[in-house]
């Protein structure tokens, strides 16, 4: 450090980044694996975790997948499109209440109920939100919010399906393993399906949507539209959630509409790096397990992912994922300036 | 008669607890989702200072009105300031910061119903036939004169003007020299010390219990989108509409349609004139 | 100011990766000292019918252990309690999360037996599957008083045989002690209008609409449907104004929420002319209650389910268990959980030295014969549906209780075997 005189940190794309952002990534295995490597280590770091867990903990990695799907969906909604939906417990009511009455009053298999309970429920969300899609940002945040609120209500006071006391005795999922891997599998699937939905054409559209929607309306497109195939692509994820809850425990009822499925999936977004969608995943991985741990503190551990959320979002807004991407791909030196 | 005095009871309830949510709004564009938690905070503040300290009645109020009026202040300061501008962050952070303190509140063994606030006046008459408790006939008082000072305030002093040409153009006003992170401070400030004026008022009624702040969060809501985000003319017209409706289902159809009132009231409200009952606001700016 | 906040938030992710990491390792460090029966109780300690069964049956446990253990066949072992917030009576909250507590409980906990919750009806049945899954006995202490709980152990004895109910439920309740108690009370003071309030839970609603049905045809004169309130109302003036208008007698209120003070205080504020009846009444069961309403809520009668949970003379075990809480917390039993919860752990032990085994299925069998005199009188279940069997007189179930608030005191007024004192009409009413 002889150099005297003011400094200032500046960062530039490592090399093997900027190789294989073009067709010569394919020119030898560093670059492979430079873009492999996370991705693999994702996936089978996903894959591991229920050999490697055991007992109680398999059944949280089962309850995450579901946080996780409902994440991935926020995230999708929010940062592609700009529609911060606060209503993902409205998806997993719907689904699972839709694939609970299909196996408990007819009779209907699971694996149809829950095809049913997903196309089925992902379209009467979408139906139901349709009318709130002209709005944005607090507009449709609130409304989405209410939702749910309002759905719980409204089955209690008129006391159908079970009203307050639910459905018991559903047709569960086999086995926790086939549970397990049942809802990981999908969680990647989607994760890895959305990111490359976001890349192609319409993703583009998507984007427009969240930053210029006038300019998408002067294409001769219609906003409403493109909005509501994206909501229906987020309600198929979250009547999915919904949907394998309610038969990963034989039962469905009013609290499939808790805010807990609309509240956590917002933290675990602002945790894990909006807009990246597996940052959102991994942020859920990492939230779900944790408040678990913290379980023994009662609802301190709620008071503790409010406060992480509330400090990623002043001090640390990229999230998680987007700083170690930054890390991963770029090299910071000091140059003097 | 009934349906008129409690119903007229029931819309003051709604104004008081929306009147702070539609001040913050209005002013800074801020959603305070906090709204509720502060609500509670003051509840159990005056509660500590009472039944804790013995701090006379009083001085216990203005010092737990302070101290809300702090912590908003603080909110502001310490959290807002950073994301203003981006309204998804400043829901997430408010209603975080909200969902920290209540249950907080709850692991710190706020619960059971042993908390309750002194009525300030105990006892009660018979209107037209009809028996009100004396704290009802305190919150019609308070509630109306909250209102009227409001509007004096707003219409009369500096700092009030301050904060309407902020809520109206917040360019020209800082051409003017109005600074807007200070009115944004007071704005969150008075905002948090009217939902504790609201708790101090309601409060005595029931108990005070962790989950009321959920509630009252999602009235003030309903309140202030019904009738127009940002206008609390609005908020007050709307909360006499939500509470006489509210009273009315109660007494004709069932009283477990109290709340999906006002939710429904919300979802349709929004869905078929975003801006509200009574706000004037542009078509474009309805696309918050 | 932005790197100190990322340092922060840094130092706090840190530790909490290493927390992650080191939990397994700290599971695998502790072993256990000496092998104890593990009862894991899946509680919402958060509320009155979490923290009182927690409390009665930490005290049982202690009790049992101080007094040598369990015989189980030729070794004496002692009972261990692990308690789990399950948040399941929190609005707002997936029942999923109750019922990832008992299988936290079951596979981390290694509970031998599940005890007390989970508490709010919806919970318990869906828990139900879990328990036969993993072929666990579990004893229900408190809060779930749907009768569907029972009939799902009578329709599927095979599947849910390891789920008994040692509390109360709500069709006894209404047919065995309220009614009765009703008609009492319009025996006595020539009452006979009665309205109804009740809060939106299935057990209410039904227990609401039984009770309306069956003393309309007692000749009562029964206004209006019952009257359903959400979980949570703050505000009953227009129940109550219409009781007034309509001249009720009585208010019968069934309602498991903390709220039900205000009501009372209502109630009393604008002195309306009737009897409030709490067949359930969160509030006006706790000692606390006199002070939370200014002792507005005198002449509340309220219904603790069991014996036990308001001084009384049941048995020769009921003022015992009394002060032995009393002494323990330093507060009255409070809910209608607590002398239920308390039993249990003592049913439990004799059950397993019948045994002479933990196994389930065994326990089951053991289960099934108990008889016992306990604290709220003769405990048995029965075997079909594993109810404990009610009755109006302790020598042969288990009896409820009715109190009245008189004068800052619980007395106990029905049933007649085990009154302390006379029901009482506050003054504006005569």
């Amino acid at each position: 450090m002889a150099e005297e005189g003011p400094r200032r940190r500046e960062r530039l794309a490592r090399g093997v980044k900027v190789r294989s952002d073009t067709i010569y990534a394919v020119s030898s295995w560093k670059e492979m694996m430079f873009l492999l490597g996370p991705r693999l280590a994702l996936i089978f770091g996903l894959l591991i975790l229920p050999i490697a867990l055991s007992g109680y903990w398999q059944s949280v990695v089962c309850i995450t997948g579901v946080y996780a799907l409902l994440t991935l969906g926020f995230d999708f909604l929010a940062n592609f499109l700009g529609l911060v939906c606060l209503g993902g417990a409205l998806f997993t009511g719907v689904g699972g209440y839709i694939s609970g009455i299909l196996n408990s009053y007819y009779g209907v298999p699971i694996p149809v109920s829950m095809l049913i309970a997903t196309v089925g429920g992902a379209l009467i969300c979408t139906i139901l939100i349709l009318p709130c899609l002209p709005l944005r940002g607090v507009y449709f945040a609130i409304v989405t919010f209410i939702y749910p609120l309002a759905a719980e209500r409204l089955i209690a006071s008129f006391d159908i399906w079970g009203g307050t006391d639910g459905i018991v005795g559903l047709s569960m999922l086999p086995n926790i393993w086939f549970n397990q891997y049942l809802i990981l599998g999908v969680a990647l699937g989607c994760c890895f399906g959305l990111r490359r939905l976001v890349n192609e054409d319409i993703g583009l559209v998507f984007r427009g949507v969240k930053d210029n929607d006038q300019a998408i309306r002067a294409s001769g497109m219609s906003i409403t539209w493109y909005k509501a195939q994206a909501v229906f692509i987020a309600a198929l994820m979250g009547c999915f959630a919904g949907a394998y809850l309610a038969h990963r425990y034989g039962w469905t009822g009013m609290s499939l509409f808790a805010i807990d499925f609309s509240i956590l999936p917002l933290a675990a977004t602002v945790v894990g790096g909006a807009g990246t969608l597996a940052g959102p995943l991994l942020g859920s991985f990492i939230l779900v397990p944790i408040s678990e741990v913290l379980r023994a503190f009662g609802t301190l551990r709620i008071v503790f992912y409010a406060i992480v959320m509330v400090l990623f979002i002043v001090f640390w807004t990229e999230g998680l994922l987007n700083y170690f991407r930054r890390k991963y791909e770029e090299f910071e030196h000091w140059v003097r300036v | 008669m009934d349906l008129a005095i409690y119903g007229l009871i029931n819309s003051l309830q709604l104004a008081l607890i929306a009147i702070g949510f539609a001040l913050v709004y209005g002013v800074s564009r801020l959603p305070n989702f906090a709204h509720g938690a502060l609500y509670i905070l003051t509840g159990f503040a005056a509660w500590s200072f009472l039944s804790g300290m013995g701090i006379p009645y009083l001085p216990a109020i203005i010092l737990s009105l302070a101290i809300t009026a702090g912590i908003g202040a603080a909110i502001y300061q310490v959290v807002l300031i950073r994301v203003r501008g981006m309204p998804v962050s400043e829901i997430i952070a408010t209603y975080a910061i909200g969902l920290a303190a209540l249950e907080f509140l709850r692991w710190a063994g706020f619960r059971g119903m042993t908390y309750t606030l002194p009525a300030f006046i105990e006892g009660s008459v018979t209107i037209a036939g009809v028996p009100v408790d004396l704290q009802r006939i305190c919150i019609i008082g308070i509630g109306a004169g909250l209102v009227l000072i409001l509007t004096l305030f707003t219409h009369h002093t500096r700092v009030g003007l301050a904060l309407r040409a902020i809520a109206q153009d917040e360019r020209a006003a800082l051409m003017l020299g109005i600074d807007s992170d200070f009115t944004a401070t007071i704005a969150m400030a008075l905002g948090s010390a009217l939902a504790g004026l609201a708790a101090l008022v309601i409060l005595p009624l029931g108990n005070i219990t962790v989950k009321a702040g959920y509630d009252v969060l999602i009235f003030a809501i309903a309140v202030c989108v019904c009738g127009g985000l940002g206008s609390w003319v609005g908020a007050v017209l709307a909360a006499f509409i939500i509470g006489y409706a509210q009273i009315i289902t109660v007494s004709y159809i069932a009283p477990h349609f109290h709340l999906v009132v006002a939710l429904l009231a919300i979802i349709f409200i929004l869905i078929f004139k975003p801006s509200g009952l009574f706000a004037r606001q542009k078509e474009l700016e309805e696309r918050v | 100011m932005k790197r100190r906040g990322k340092l922060l938030i840094g130092g706090v992710v840190i530790c909490l990766i290493l927390g992650l990491v080191a939990l397994p390792l700290m599971g695998v460090g502790c072993k256990k000292v000496e092998k104890a029966i593990v009862i894991g109780c899946p509680l919402s300690t958060a509320f009155l019918y979490g923290w009182d069964a927690e409390k009665a049956i930490t005290l049982a446990v202690e009790e049992i252990n101080a007094a040598g253990g369990v015989k189980v066949g030729k070794k004496k072992l002692p009972f261990k309690v692990e308690v789990m917030d399950t948040r399941d009576l929190e609005p707002g909250v997936p029942v999923s999360e109750a019922l990832l507590v008992v299988e936290k409980l079951i596979l981390e906990k290694k509970a031998d037996f599940i005890m007390g919750g989970p508490v709010r009806s919806e919970a318990a049945l869906a828990a139900m599957d879990l328990l036969s899954k993993h072929k666990k006995v579990s004893i229900l202490t408190t809060g779930a008083l749907t009768p569907k709980y029972h009939a799902r152990v009578a329709e599927e004895y095979d599947k849910f045989k390891y789920c008994f109910r040692i509390s109360g439920e709500a069709k006894w309740m209404v047919g065995g002690e309220i009614i009765p108690c009703l008609l009492k009370i319009g025996e006595k003071h020539d009452l006979n209008s009665l309205f109804i309030m009740v809060q939106d839970v299935a057990h209410a609603r039904a227990g609401g609409g039984i009770i309306a049905k069956i003393m309309a045809k007692k000749g009562w004169n029964v206004i209006g449907k019952p009257e359903i309130y959400p979980t949570g109302t703050t505000d009953f003036s227009m129940g109550l104004l219409k009781a007034r208008d309509e001249k009720a007698q009585v208010i019968l209120i069934w309602m498991d929420m903390p709220e039900t003070s205000i009501l009372l205080k209502q109630w009393y504020d604008m002195k309306v002319p009737a009897l409030p009846f709490g067949s359930i009444i969160a509030a006006a069961e706790q000692p606390g209650f006199w002070k939370a309403t200014e002792g507005k809520g005198e002449y509340c009668l309220a219904n603790v389910v069991n014996a036990g949970n308001a001084p009384c003379e049941a048995t020769p075990w009921t003022m015992k268990f009394f002060e032995a809480y009393k002494e323990r917390w330093g507060i009255e039993p409070e809910g209608y959980g607590t002398s239920s919860s308390y039993m249990a752990p003592y049913v439990l032990k004799d059950a397993i030295e019948r045994a002479g085994s933990l196994d389930s299925d065994k326990v089951v069998a053991a289960l099934e014969k108990t008889d016992l005199m306990g604290v709220y009188g003769r405990i048995r279940f029965d075997p079909k549906s594993h109810q404990v069997i009610p009755s109006i007189d302790p020598e042969k179930g288990a009896v409820g209780t009715i109190f009245q608030w008189q004068a800052g005191k619980r007395v106990v007024v029905f049933p007649p075997k085990i009154a302390a004192g006379e029901i009482k009409l506050p003054p504006w009413m005569k």
